[in-house]
């Protein structure tokens, strides 16, 4: 009522004086609405949802049971954004920062991992077990900590200084493993065994490359490029979870004087002789203003709010490329029953890993390309209630993200009930017998996005080298002045980053600096 | 419109309507293949072919050239978007000329465009865009369906087309409107057309009825059928660049060789001033003054061929892309790829063996040179007047 008081209100009217205007309050959106604030920049952040937050959002799934959807641990979390917006001041903590991975695989076994992946492999009993684990870790270390500025920044001409400039060594190791699948590396690398079956399913993790497919290492090039609390290749666990990140972005945009406006939908971006002009309400009216950050999906922002008619048709065809097959699976479960003992508690401040073995894992994303449920999956655990002080006082929530699994467009019961099982299936072994202290389950899944952009931004991730294409063409905002992009398809690799929002509005921050923008 | 490269790997090209008809009349039964169809190369010679259409008409197949009818309420949005030229400024029965570009500005095709109703638009193009229309009409109202194989097209050129058109009792064109009418269910248009200095009309209709036309144009009017050859030497003539000859398509070649309209002297046909088209902003973004150029050059010789070095003060600035000889001319006339730092200058030709001679060669004003120099002094203009 008050929504559509307000949309009458603001139907026809034009306002004017702003700077700056952010599309999305995801963590990206709100990143680039709080430096384009700290750069004096009259901004506003415009969110079409009544929340804050994106696909990270805080929700109660079971009686007095909260959960958050999106991510659930820290590994990429933007080390610049961090210190640039002062993050720990406005309220970024970690309830635990070199989260320890225990793996578990089908055999029964586990071997733990130490947070510190550098110094992990000492504590393996088998010396050259030791060595070689030493060796690759520092071996796609260095090259992880070389790529990293591509990753963050996936402009065209980024990528091709990045690779251009590699020194000799590095460039023989970008060919060996930056085109490799990840098999094909590990085999040369790892011994047979746990140690190499983990990083199997540490490399595919999240993505829809499978193990065997070229470029499919690149992942793990990725996923250890990014930093946790300071620590490469780390986990961490917020305080608040990923929820705490975002309050601690909002904070920081605040005190950078954004206007931050919920509930507010965008009819489309107006462009004026190739230049962004401003946005035009759904409700009615006109917000005008020289700088537009896009922090939404690339079809929702190009397609929707811009239309065919004002962008190129080779750029059309990338971002309206069929997405992967693959998804990811959210699941969170209530757990009746408090663990008391300290032993027991200290397992649960773990990150726990289910890795299947190669050829399991290589099947699993066969069907699930084929559409079919797979048999054997990645399971990542975490138990946020051990985390989050006096969240578990009765029950434990258990946060479990299963990969892959078939991206369907749309899930009934049956298959939702079908899926449910089967990584319950996966998650009792190392979890036997825990369906029989299950309160609640929650099960979500790509389809569950109200949004069907929504839904296919939150497939897996494509190979990398296709990741770089689409976002090397998204963040040019297909040549429209003014116009910066840093929506899901500009991030390279999952997780919760802001590296895209930073790089967004510094190059607007720039361009406005250079007088190529008037303000 | 300009045939594009003939194709080399095409075993068993198809037969165009017009197969039987050509084949017919052709002494020199000699055929290449065009997008996959039949073409035929000369009929009798290659100079009385050439001044046939020069001093009266000549006839031409032009089935293997792709067709496109485009229908629906965002058709003229469509084809303002696909191609650089100014669709939603036709009028019905207008057609206008231009280019496809990718996004960044690279040719990747010519286009033209006529406008049949307030709905309908007939593109033809030299080579198959089936695709790219199909990827272009998302999130549009407008279907383009690929015509090319229902109906046959046919070009009458020469100072006399108009009155053979008549004579054979066809419905002609006025000077700038196409017709179109309905005939067995196939939308069927006359329209005219530029073969460089040549005017002429373009017949489309459908396939069944492609003998009757072709007869009634040979018997009535006693049109002399005219092959690739001879349009070959028209073109070149004419200043008119043929795709995937004198420059690639910027969808089959890498970065480093795509062309933009200014490389290809044809920058008229895509005005950057003009609404927005694909390429427009990649056009905006680039270099005003490209590197490298097509030129056309006559040649002091009556021996060249493609691939040729074109030198410039002694020193090779650009190769021959396309050569004929021009019976005209009583010389070579060719396309040249040269550095721009040369344009203008005095080039010489270095035949290859076994002649191995260097031959002069100089600038040849065109119909389409001159469109190009029109508009490269208008833009220089407004650009001084903005200052």
């Amino acid at each position: 009522m008050a929504e559509a008081a307000l949309q009458t209100q603001f139907a026809g009217r034009i306002e004017g004086g702003i700077d700056a205007i952010v599309l999305g309050a995801g963590a990206d959106g709100l990143a680039a609405a709080a430096y384009l604030g700290k750069a004096g920049f009259t901004t506003v952040l415009l969110e079409t949802g009544a929340e804050i937050g994106g696909v990270i959002q805080s929700r109660e799934f079971a009686p007095g049971q909260l959960c958050t959807d999106g991510e659930h641990l820290i590994f990429a979390l933007d080390p610049i954004a961090i210190e640039d917006l002062d993050l720990y001041r406005f309220g970024v903590s970690y309830a635990s920062r070199r989260l320890e991975t225990a793996y578990f695989f089908d055999d029964g076994r586990m071997f733990p991992l130490g947070g510190d992946l550098q110094g992990a492999a000492n504590i393996l009993p088998d010396e050259d077990l030791v060595a070689r684990l030493s060796a690759f870790v520092r071996d796609v270390f260095e090259l992880a900590v070389y790529l990293r500025p591509a990753f963050a920044n996936p402009a065209a001409e980024v990528l091709e200084k990045v690779f251009a400039a590699a020194p000799s060594a590095l460039a023989r190791r970008l060919l060996r493993y930056g085109f490799a699948p990840a098999t094909d590396v590990l085999d040369t690398m790892l011994p047979d065994g746990p140690v190499k079956t983990a990083m199997m399913s540490e490399a595919c993790f999240r993505s829809a490359a499978p193990p065997d497919e070229a470029f499919s290492f690149m992942n793990l090039v990725r996923r250890w490029a990014g930093e946790a609390s300071g620590l490469q290749g780390a986990n961490a666990y917020p305080e608040g979870g990923a929820a705490g990140v975002i309050n601690a972005l909002r904070r920081s945009a605040q005190a950078a004087g954004v206007d931050i406006r919920a509930a507010t939908p965008i009819k489309s971006i107006l462009i004026e002789w190739d230049r962004a002009a401003g946005v035009e309400l759904e409700g009615g009216g006109q917000i005008r203003a020289p700088i537009i950050v896009a922090a939404q999906n690339a079809r929702r922002v190009f397609m929707d709010l811009i239309g065919p008619t004002g962008i190129g048709i080779d750029f059309q065809r990338a971002i309206a490329a069929a997405p992967p097959k693959i998804a990811t699976g959210r699941l969170h479960l209530a757990l009746k029953g408090v663990a008391r003992d300290e032993k027991t508690k200290a397992n649960m401040r773990r990150r726990l890993m289910y890795a299947p073995r190669t050829d399991a894992l290589r099947l699993a994303f066969a069907d699930a390309r084929a559409g079919n449920i797979p048999e054997a999956m990645t399971i990542e655990a975490v138990f946020p209630s051990a985390f989050d002080a006096g969240a578990a006082e009765k029950m434990h929530v258990f946060s479990i993200m299963a990969h892959p699994l078939p991206a369907d467009e749309t899930v009934d019961d049956a298959r939702r009930e079908e899926i449910t099982k089967a990584i319950l299936r996966n998650l009792e072994k190392f979890a036997p017998s825990i369906e029989q202290r299950i309160a609640a389950v929650d099960l979500r899944l790509p389809s569950d996005f109200a949004d069907a952009a929504d839904s296919k931004t939150m497939a897996a991730k494509p190979g990398v080298l296709r990741q770089w294409t689409l976002a090397g063409a998204a963040t040019t905002a297909a040549n429209i002045s003014g116009l910066y992009f840093c929506g899901p398809e500009a991030q390279i690799g999952a997780g919760l980053s802001c590296a895209a929002g930073r790089v967004a509005a510094k190059a607007a921050i720039r361009s406005a600096k250079r007088g190529v923008i008037a303000l | 419109m300009i045939f594009p490269a003939a194709d080399i790997v095409v075993e068993a090209p198809r037969a165009t309507p017009l197969y039987a008809a050509a084949a017919s009349v052709s002494d020199a039964n000699l055929w290449t293949s065009v997008n996959g169809w039949s073409a035929p190369r000369i009929f009798t010679s290659v100079e009385a072919e050439y001044k046939a259409a020069k001093t009266h008409a000549a006839i031409a197949d032009l089935g293997p050239l792709a067709r496109y009818a485009v229908r629906g309420g965002d058709a003229a949005h469509f084809l303002a978007r696909v191609t650089t030229a100014p669709a939603m400024r036709l009028k019905s029965g207008e057609s206008a000329r231009g280019l496809i570009l990718d996004d960044l500005g690279g040719v990747i095709d010519l286009a033209e465009v006529s406008r049949l109703s307030e709905e309908l638009f007939l593109l033809t193009t030299p080579t198959a865009h089936s695709r790219r229309l199909q990827l272009a009409a998302r999130g549009l109202n407008a279907v383009a369906e690929d015509i090319s194989a229902d109906v046959a097209a046919l070009g009458v050129f020469g100072p006399d087309a108009g009155d053979a058109l008549a004579a054979a009792g066809l419905k002609t064109p006025g000077a700038n409107v196409a017709t179109s009418a309905m005939v067995r269910g196939v939308e069927t248009a006359a329209r005219p057309i530029q073969f460089g200095a040549l005017s002429g009309v373009e017949l489309i209709f459908p396939k069944l009825e492609a003998l009757t036309v072709w007869e009634r144009l040979q018997r009535r009017a006693g049109l002399a059928p005219i092959g690739l050859d001879a349009l070959e030497i028209l073109r070149i003539e004419a200043g008119a660049p043929r795709p995937g000859v004198d420059f690639l398509s910027a969808e089959r070649t890498g970065s480093k060789n795509t062309r933009t309209p200014s490389e290809i002297g044809l920058a008229h046909l895509a005005p950057i001033d003009r609404g927005w088209f694909n390429g427009r902003r990649g056009l905006r973004y680039l270099a005003p003054s490209p590197s490298r150029g097509l030129v056309t050059l006559s040649i002091d010789s009556e021996i060249a061929a493609p691939g040729e070095t074109v030198l410039a003060g002694g020193k090779p600035v650009g190769r021959l892309t396309s050569c004929a000889l021009s019976p005209a001319l009583k010389r070579i006339v060719a396309f040249a790829d040269v550095s721009r730092a040369t344009h203008g200058k005095d080039y010489e030709i270095s035949l290859s063996p076994p002649d191995q001679e260097l031959v002069g060669a100089k600038l040849l004003k065109t119909a389409e040179s001159a469109l190009a120099s029109a508009y490269m002094g208008a833009q220089r203009e407004a650009t001084d007047s903005r200052r």
